[in-house]
């Protein structure tokens, strides 16, 4: 599995956002990482930092997260400094420095 | 002598009755059903008053154990020792954190319902981050019912609604009459119902319990329910023209243009499915509100609608050529099609408290029977379709969602996503919910039990065993490496062959569970821990009241289980006890936010890490969160169960979805060609065969080797209403009606057909599948289809710690083949229609 890229290049010291992303569920295992640390611009979103995670970990990851239509699917819950990004504005949420948790949970059965 | 009546839950099996129990002296002496509460109406079966039986079970663990015997299998003696519960959970903890930098190697069997055991198993799995979460018991039943229901319906599961319908067809399912959910609530209904006059017409290999109440039995040969549906779809559609054309208009995907592709005709640019206007006679997407009439016939844009298609393919089902296949008489079926088809009484309306709505006063149940089979998924979902051409889903009459919106104590609600169709199921918990639709990419697995490679599916733990032999082929370089378990027993019941459970299960290097008593899951353990009895225990949910209530208008409720006497020394809560496991590895915090989000519990009320709790506490918080300060778990031990009315909109949700049922399953196209690619990287042979966006039969293995004169009896199972998930086996008053019943212990048999092999009622045969022989005694019976044996319940004990229930019947499961070629590519279902031989 690709290792996500700790800096971006293009960002300078003292001007970037610095995101820890902790993961639960199917992920720490998918990525066999519990969490990591990422620095975006400044303003950037779940969106964005979802963006970048897709990148770094590649198909793997952005097949488990996304369905077909670009949506996070519906097993995959992400907190923004404890709180649900649904109540945040979803992928449009703002991070600030924030702490992230990505949590892939198994589908809630029965029979 | 002091005295006092409890209220509480019961839990002797998932469904949760309200129940009142007399204790004196701190001795439990009596049970009764809770008349307040609306899951049972006061009512009780004999498992519930049994309930006693099973609390004083001198055969229940009480101590933690360990094996003294490092060999595993299904015969041998595992030496127990008791020891501490620190020894234990020291054991245990340090044997995860071995784990914990590949966390994958946790399988995590999770199955008990009865409580909050379930959601707190899953929890700490989660938070330790494992893929194998094992949250269903049978290695059949709800592998297609909630996928399909979640996507046609919105909720968990379906009922019909007894309060309206008048025409009622049961397709391997005993609804209201021998099982399912909420089920002392929906039996009152169905007496009621076919008091009133609802003709039940039960269509079955076995002629069951609810065979014996219904109008009319009809035997049918196991594994051919599509051909049925299908047949029953072209003579209404094409025969008979009874179909609610506004409904598939505007409220299904029937109008969509389908390409000779197979797939949508969209609108470039937005991607979005069109339509053909027949009012305007223009080409719109599907979503423009200019769009009056969408058409369903005819062509347009260089599509057909997708209801054309339909109709076109079940014409390839005329009932004289299902007759050779489901053994149901053409006659018989163009009957029933006319009856159903009149009784719908498509484009009637009634009014409930002043709103009116769809009228549609019939409706096809259909439960575990049609799942269990190689194409399970497309056995059962054009039985749902049988609803949907009617319109008759989610209105007065029709089929129910169960518990799919609510709005009290929060607001949950069903959603349409991509391409307009229903797409998010509604469930009081915010958690993922089994769903078909839209499905997952397939990608090369990483997870032991192929779950990648089954991208419509939810439900995975049947390949477990079939993966654990050859674990190369599937380019897995790893095994499972511990197992945490729930007392459920999901070695007779969650898998098929024993043997290939045997060898899976010996493949775990440690095995740690929960045990109400030694069954034959718990003699693979290293470490047992014990499990209260429900009358011992505190939970949150205390049933299935939140996934399968009663539908209708009648009030839904909330109920919490509490202690009614003191549990043994020593003994701990479950939930305290998986608390203190996840605080020795750190997860803690992990796991509270799990379970906040789970239970929607917010500060004040959330968890706070670094914190441990008595479980009392967190029901308390959990109570306070929902209901209000004034309803905490004092007013819950008072009062046992709170009622929430029901408004007309949560009780029939149709004429408000906004969104679509699929008539057509357009994306089973496109994730069938994922996996094909998937499947050739990994130069796999795979069958894609169930990829289709229209059903059709296709045999079990069973069916053809009938034909080919290799077996000439298929084996199915059926459910007792005693003995009908529970934890009831062992209990002597469940025994004593199981060797009174003749239809508990035996096997049935045809009785011509049982003559002719020179097999009297009451002989000793052998009953020989491919995967093992057991020794029976026959019950012969006309109350069966010719071709099949009828194998009830989940017996064949043979644990030392089970002595009441040791040699008595037959375990089903262990006669199923277990491979890929007999698992539902879709849906992963176990094949449960079995080819056997009996003999003496």
């Amino acid at each position: 599995m690709a290792q996500p890229n700790q800096e971006e290049n293009f960002m300078e010291e003292g001007n970037v956002a610095i995101i820890n992303v902790k993961f639960m569920g199917d992920l720490r295992a998918l990525l066999q990482q519990r969490a990591i640390t990422l620095a975006l611009p400044p303003g950037s979103t779940v969106g964005d930092l979802f963006a970048s995670l897709c990148n770094s970990y590649g198909e793997p990851f952005t097949s488990r997260v996304f369905s077909g239509s670009g949506a996070l699917q519906h097993y995959i819950l992400v907190f923004l400094d404890g709180q649900n990004i649904k109540e945040l504005g979803g992928l449009g949420a703002r991070l600030g420095n924030g702490e992230v948790e990505i949590v892939m949970l198994p589908m809630f059965e029965g029979g | 002598m002091a005295s006092k009546w409890v209220p509480t839950a019961c839990g002797m099996c998932y469904v949760g009755c309200g129940i009142r129990v007399l204790v004196e002296d701190g001795v439990a002496v009596s049970i009764e059903g809770d008349p307040n509460n609306p899951q049972n109406q006061g009512v009780m079966c004999a498992k519930g008053k049994a309930g006693i039986m099973n609390l004083y079970n001198p055969h229940r663990i009480k101590v933690p154990l360990k094996r003294t015997n490092p060999k595993r299998g299904l015969h041998e003696d595992p030496g127990w020792k008791e020891i501490s519960w620190d020894e234990a959970l020291t054991t245990i903890a340090a044997k995860l954190d071995g784990i914990r930098d590949d966390p994958k190697k946790l399988y995590v069997q999770a199955w008990e319902v009865t409580g909050d055991c379930f959601y707190w198993l899953l929890a700490l799995g989660s938070a330790f981050g494992t893929p194998h979460l094992m949250g269903n018991a049978s290695a059949t039943c709800g592998k297609v019912i909630h996928p399909v229901e979640f996507f046609s319906g919105g909720g968990f599961h379906q009922q019909p609604d007894l309060h309206y319908c008048n025409y009622c067809i049961l397709i391997g399912t005993q609804f209201g009459l021998g099982a399912r959910g909420a089920f002392n609530h929906i039996t009152l209904d169905m007496a009621e119902a076919r008091a009133r006059g609802m003709k039940v017409v039960v269509i079955d290999p076995v002629g069951s319990y609810a065979a014996s109440k219904a109008n009319e039995w009809i035997p049918i040969r196991p594994g051919t329910d599509t051909a049925f549906a299908l047949s029953m779809l072209h003579v209404l559609l094409n025969e008979l023209g009874i179909y609610d054309a506004r409904f598939l208009k505007h409220k299904t995907n029937a109008p969509y243009l389908v390409g000779s592709n197979g797939r949508y005709i969209r609108e470039p640019g937005s991607g979005k499915p069109l339509v053909f206007d027949a009012t305007d006679q223009r080409v719109k997407t599907h979503d423009d509100p200019t769009a009056s009439d969408p058409a369903i016939t005819g062509a347009g844009e260089g599509g057909r609608p997708a209801f054309e298609l339909l109709r076109e393919h079940v014409a390839k089902y005329p009932p004289e050529k299902t007759e050779e296949i489901t053994t149901i008489p053409a006659a018989t079926l163009r009957r029933l099609a006319q009856e159903f088809g009149e009784a719908a009484s498509v484009g009637a309306t009634m009014t409930i408290d002043g709103v009116t709505l769809p009228y549609r006063p019939a409706c096809v149940d259909w439960a575990k029977g049609p799942q269990g089979h190689k194409h399970g998924f497309h056995q059962s979902w054009p039985l749902k379709l049988l609803n949907i051409v009617m319109g008759a889903v989610n209105v007065p009459g029709g089929i129910l969602s169960t518990a799919a919106a609510g709005k009290r104590p929060h607001r949950w609600w069903p959603e349409g996503g991509t391409d307009g169709l229903l797409e998010e199921g509604g469930h009081v918990l915010p958690l993922p919910h089994p769903k078909a639709f839209p499905g997952r990419t397939p990608t090369k697995p990483f997870r032991m039990d192929l779950a990648e490679l089954f991208p419509l599916a939810p439900h995975f733990h049947t390949l477990l065993p079939i993966t654990c032999q050859d674990r190369e082929r599937y380019g897995l370089s790893y095994g499972i490496e511990m197992m945490l378990h729930a007392p459920t027993n999901s070695l007779l019941g969650s898998f098929g062959d024993l043997k290939m459970v045997e060898s899976f299960y010996q493949s775990i290097p440690f095995i740690a569970g929960f045990a109400v008593e030694i069954n034959e899951t718990n003699l693979f353990d290293d470490i047992v821990l014990p499990f209260p009895s429900y009358l011992e225990r505190s939970d949150f949910v205390a049933g299935t009241n939140l996934l399968i209530p009663h539908c209708g208008k009648d009030d839904w409720l909330w109920q919490i289980r509490q202690s009614v006497v003191e549990p043994p020394a020593g003994m701990r809560q479950p939930q305290e006890v998986i608390m203190e496991i996840a605080d020795r590895l750190g997860l803690l915090g992990d796991f509270y936010r799990l379970l906040n989000h789970a239970f929607r519990l917010k500060e004040p009320y959330a968890l706070q890490p670094g914190q441990r709790y008595p479980i009392t506490e967190v029901i308390d918080r959990m109570a306070r969160s929902w209901f209000g300060e004034e309803h905490d778990l004092g007013w819950f031990r008072e009062h046992g169960v709170i009622r929430i009315p029901r408004d007309v909109e949560e009780a029939y949700i149709g004429p408000f979805l906004e969104a679509r049922l699929p008539i057509y399953l357009e994306h089973f196209l496109q994730r069938g060609e994922e996996l094909k690619e998937v499947i050739s990287q990994m130069g796999l042979e795979w069958d894609l065969s169930d990829y289709r966006p229209l059903s059709d039969w296709m045999p079990c293995p069973s069916y053809n080797a009938i034909r080919n004169g290799r077996y000439d009896l298929i084996a199915v199972h059926y459910k007792l209403p005693y003995v009908y998930g529970s934890f009831g086996n062992e209990n002597p008053w469940i025994n004593e009606i199981c060797e009174r019943t003749p239809y508990a212990y035996n096997v049935l048999v045809n009785e011509d057909v049982a003559k002719a092999k020179g097999i009297s009622d009451g002989d000793e045969v052998w009953l020989e599948s491919p995967a093992t022989k057991v020794r029976a005694k026959a019950k012969l019976t006309q109350c069966i289809h010719p071709q099949v044996v009828g194998v009830a319940g989940h017996f064949g004990h043979w644990s030392p710690g089970m002595p009441i229930a040791r040699g008595k019947g037959i375990n089903f499961n262990s006669l199923l083949p277990t491979d890929l070629e007999h698992i539902d590519k879709i849906s992963t279902a176990l094949d449960h229609c079995v080819e056997v031989r009996l003999y003496k």
